[in-house]
């Protein structure tokens, strides 16, 4: 029974997602519509199956698969992440002539690698998991076949996605060779010994962080992302800067947190942790401030917040990640939600002076975007702020106040270019006409809920954080 | 009290945002008329606390407080002697300046009324909240609309001016957050429970050397708002490129929020902190009001003479707060409204004169008295008031920080006491080239006089100038308990001295290492 409900949510996923791609190949349609609402409502079952779970917990093949309230957690960002990409993915792709209704299988199937990555205390299953959704992310971002920029996207996805893969195993069998065991809890406790880490074994953490910090792009192991994430289509970039990097975090979290008080060489490896994070945190911001295409900006903009949220990692603030990520994967759709509404006659506009006077021509879609580009720029009272007000101010008390005060620059620096284009849609008088297709209610339903998510967070976050605190309890367990 | 009173006052104009956003944009007078009566019902609101104040109490009245989201955030609002008046300004101008834009902006109306709004809404929030969270909130939420109103219709560098208004303010309240921060978990670490509310704050004894880092956050995000020499260099051009209705918030409401975080939070909870910094406070004050009166001298444009003349003004206001005495602080509260009135007047009588003449250059007017007669007799009053002639409100301001600097340091009243001349000198220059002697541009020939709806905004003002110069006491009267107090709780709090050996069970003292190795 236990095995069964500790398994069923992953199986609804992937059987949803075989059954969408058998559908794909035998029932010939040109809308795709049934297909996604099929996915949709493969997620909504899987998630029924999943919050059952809450406060008991389930754990299946000898503890391989444990479903924690922490888990579950991350299952339910995930859930919503890969919904709202399927609803904003309703009329992009067709437009962008990319109708494929593997879409949502590959989709449903990274969903389930995300699901396992975050459900297991092993390191193996852990692996599985991500390759299982690195290999749906390669062919997600080269979704469209005939563009050029998309396949470059994702030759370089898969390249460098290996790249960091062959850091992940070959650190995990040095790990191995130390601890004997995969098992997170295990690691952490060979590092713990009172004899102290082999060499090797710290060499094997390294670089298991390292390929990490590929898969979450952080400076300067994040060259990748910026082409990716603009080359990709849109909805399956909101995809990417929210869905593996929330996983990634997670792991990274399980990984590193317990190293907190301990000795000396586990603290050297937290001082390269803050490295990469203020690397990130300024890099990101930096490079963004030099963009011209939105989309790119966005881009290097969510690298800026990976920074932040290892901020939160570092402090070992479980509570505080799982809040930035939520605030985050609303401000992201929300973002990314408005580009996508920048499309018109299958074409996307994405530069900066496409954006000149949208905000009156467009009401709707400039006040949107406006209030999430100011969520993102860390303005109260909305949810961005309360977010990034927990995470530093949990730095602060941990004594990390370099870093919170370089967080704090970076915002600035952020600041400034969210603002930009704002500027543009406000105030600069456009230059060419642009006309948008504005027939598209499954956009504006993610948009509004972005919305009222980034609303709740920023003004009345009191149950979410209560679920989080309770969740972040059970990470370390 | 069963209505919440300060909630409705701070929340309505947000309500009316929400509301304006939902109006069709063609009902231009519709929209004018909801804003309108919306703030009016604001101001109503706000008198009916002014005649409930109880001017004997100390403390803060009309308390709200409840939970909001632990870590001792909590939602708790407040008025006392100190704010009192600086809300019934906000809710004052609010409605003036609405009536203002009515003819001067043109397109985009409903947009423009909403960021007014919510604009009023954090100018509000900041005045009256008593968590230093909740003032944070409200601290940055008023900078977006500001941003919009310069950035949407102001004038040609406007993008330029928002950007930096902007960017400046924000350097220095991301400073003032980690210094939030850095106050919330040391409160943690003395007590074992979280607060951030201000009083509870204050009473917590900290190291000098912490408090001159946490004293120089706070301080910059204040002293670049209010704005203190050397900061002050977006002032001119947001204040140039604004419109008329956001010059005047500018100057009269936010401006403000800079001198009332100055009293209300940095130097109650960091009092060692001033002292040990008043010198050189005092000399920036002072730089302030001479350079801000000699560039007003050589301003081209009138704009930009008040607003130079703005920061030579604050910087009397900012001289005596750091006073420290109750005068100084009873005049710098009572100058910060007067500052309010008499800049806010002269913005929206330069505006005046924009509409007709679409030129702000000096050089472009002359005589135009003659053609307005009307409109020359309310602008000479609004430079008497800020030039401080008895009889009106600015004498009494002045003379009061006067008094107050005088009665800490006697060579800084006598530097400080320039700004009087100087104020006169650039002032009545400036009148007598726009407004006298003979007519050198024909186009001034078609000015017509205000209108009446130019005179129904003006007047209230004017009224209020005289009141406010005539009979001080009913304004200062209500605030004189809370200033004591405050200035009582400075004068006699404390002394903490670092290199003392051994802990004295009775000071809940904090000391840097020992705090961060814990």
């Amino acid at each position: 029974m236990n095995v069964t409900a500790a398994l069923l949510p992953l199986l609804i996923v992937v059987v949803g997602a075989i059954l969408v791609l058998l559908l794909e190949a035998f029932w010939k349609r040109t809308d795709k519509t049934p297909l996604a609402m099929l996915s949709i409502a493969a997620i909504l079952g899987s998630a029924a199956a999943a919050v059952r779970l809450w406060g008991a917990g389930a754990s299946a093949f000898g503890g391989m698969l444990r479903l924690d309230d922490a888990a579950l957690v991350f299952t339910m960002i995930f859930f919503v992440t890969v919904v709202f990409t399927i609803l904003i993915a309703l009329r992009y792709l067709p437009r962008q002539n990319a109708n494929f209704g593997e879409f949502y299988g590959l989709l449903l199937l990274a969903l389930a690698g995300l699901m396992i990555m975050v459900s297991s205390p092993n390191l193996i299953v852990v692996l599985l998991g991500l390759e299982t959704l690195s290999v749906a992310s390669y062919a997600l971002a080269g979704l469209k076949r005939d563009d050029d920029k998309a396949l470059e996207a994702a030759i370089k996805y898969f390249l460098m996605g290996s790249f960091a893969s062959g850091f992940l195993i070959f650190g995990l069998a040095l790990l191995f060779g130390m601890a004997h065991t995969l098992e997170i809890p295990g690691v952490t406790a060979a590092f713990a010994a009172p004899e102290g880490a082999t060499l090797l074994g710290l060499a094997g953490l390294v670089l298991v962080l390292i390929g990490f910090a590929f898969k979450i792009a952080l400076v300067p192991f994040h060259m990748w992302s910026p082409d990716v994430y603009q080359g990709a289509p849109t909805p399956v970039t909101a995809f990417f800067v929210v869905g593996p990097k929330a996983a990634g975090f997670a792991i990274l979290f399980k990984l590193v947190a317990p190293y907190a008080p301990q000795a000396l060489r586990s603290q050297k490896i937290l001082t390269m942790l803050g490295v990469l994070a203020a690397l990130t945190m300024l890099v990101g911001s930096l490079t963004a401030l030099r963009q011209r295409n939105v989309k790119r900006l966005l881009a290097y903009s969510s690298i800026a917040n990976a920074g932040y949220m290892m901020l939160a990692v570092i402090s070992g603030d479980g509570a505080g990640l799982m809040f930035f990520l939520a605030a985050y994967l609303f401000m992201s759709f929300g973002a990314f939600g408005s580009l996508i509404a920048m499309g018109g006659g299958g074409r996307e506009f994405h530069e900066l002076e496409d954006f000149a006077g949208i905000g009156f021509k467009y009401p709707w879609i400039g006040g949107l975007f406006s209030i999430f580009l100011i969520a993102l720029a860390g303005f109260p009272p909305l949810g961005g702020f309360l977010a990034k007000y927990y995470v530093f101010s949990e730095a602060v008390k941990k004594g990390l106040t370099p870093l919170v005060l370089i967080g704090l620059l970076a915002s600035l620096i952020s600041a400034y270019y969210y603002l930009r284009i704002i500027v543009f849609m406000y105030m600069r008088e456009p230059e060419r006409d642009i006309d948008l297709d504005v027939e598209n209610p499954a956009l504006y339903l993610v948009l509004f809920l972005c919305l009222y998510g980034v609303l709740q967070l920023g003004l009345f976050p009191g149950n979410v954080l209560f679920v989080f605190k309770q969740a972040a309890a059970s990470l370390f367990l | 009290m069963s209505i919440p009173i300060l909630s409705l006052v701070t929340f309505v104009p947000l309500l009316g945002a929400v509301l304006l956003i939902f109006l069709p944009r063609e009902r231009k007078t519709l929209l004018y008329s909801v804003a309108l009566t919306l703030s009016l019902f604001v101001f109503a609101a706000s008198l009916f606390l002014y005649f409930r104040f109880d001017a004997a109490a100390a403390g803060p009245q009309f308390v709200e407080k409840s939970a909001w989201l632990g870590f001792g955030i909590q939602y708790h609002l407040g008025i006392d002697g100190i704010s009192l008046f600086l809300v019934l300004l906000t809710t004052f101008l609010v409605p003036i300046v609405i009536l203002a834009s009515w003819s001067y902006i043109q397109d985009r109306i409903k947009e423009y009324l909403i960021f007014m709004l919510l604009l009023e809404t954090g100018i509000l929030g900041v005045f009256l909240s008593l968590n230093l969270f909740l003032f944070y909130v409200f601290w940055e939420a008023a900078l977006i609309p500001m941003y919009f109103l310069i950035g949407i219709w102001g004038g040609k560098r406007r993008v330029y001016a928002t950007m930096k208004f902007v960017l400046f303010t924000m350097f220095g309240s991301l400073l003032m957050l980690a210094a939030i921060f850095t106050l919330s978990s040391l409160f943690f670490k003395a007590t074992g429970t979280y607060s951030l509310n201000v009083f509870e704050q204050a009473r917590m004894v900290l190291n000098p050397r912490l408090q001159t880092w946490l004293f120089l956050a706070f301080g910059l995000a204040f002293a670049i708002k209010v704005p203190m020499f050397p900061f002050h260099t977006w002032l001119p051009d947001a204040h140039v490129e604004a419109p008329t209705g956001g010059s005047v918030l500018l100057a009269a409401l936010l401006l403000k929020m800079g001198s009332y975080g100055f009293i209300r939070f940095a130097i109650p909870l960091f009092p060692d902190a001033v002292e040990t910094f008043l010198p050189a406070l005092s000399v920036l004050c002072l730089i302030g009001i001479i350079y801000g009166g000699l560039m007003a001298l050589i301003q081209k444009d009138v704009k930009s003479l008040v607003a130079y003349s703005s920061v030579s003004h604050m910087g009397l206001v900012m001289l005596a707060v750091f006073s420290l005495n109750v005068e100084g602080t009873l005049g710098a509260i009572y100058q910060m409204l007067n500052h309010g009135l008499s800049t806010g007047a002269l913005f929206l009588a330069v505006g005046i004169l924009y509409e007709r003449a679409h030129t702000r250059a000096i050089k472009d007017f002359g005589g135009v008295s003659k053609q307005m007669p009307v409109f020359s007799a309310f602008f000479l009053i609004a430079i008497l008031s800020s030039a401080g002639l008895p009889g009106l409100n600015g004498f009494i301001g002045e003379i009061s920080c006067l008094y107050g600097i005088f009665a800490a340091n006697k060579i800084y009243a006598v530097l400080a006491m320039t700004t009087v001349i100087l104020g006169a000198a650039y002032l009545l220059w400036m009148f007598q080239r726009v407004m006298q002697g003979p007519i050198t541009n024909e186009k001034i020939l078609s000015f017509r006089d205000m209108g009446r709806r130019e005179i129904l905004y003006f007047a209230p003002i004017v009224v209020l100038m005289f009141w406010m110069g005539i009979s001080p006491q009913t304004f200062l009267g209500k605030m004189e308990a809370s200033v004591t107090a405050y200035v009582q709780r400075i004068k006699g709090r404390e002394r903490v001295f670092v290199q003392k050996p051994g802990p004295s069970p009775a000071a809940r003292r904090i000391d840097v290492r020992e705090a961060l190795s814990r």
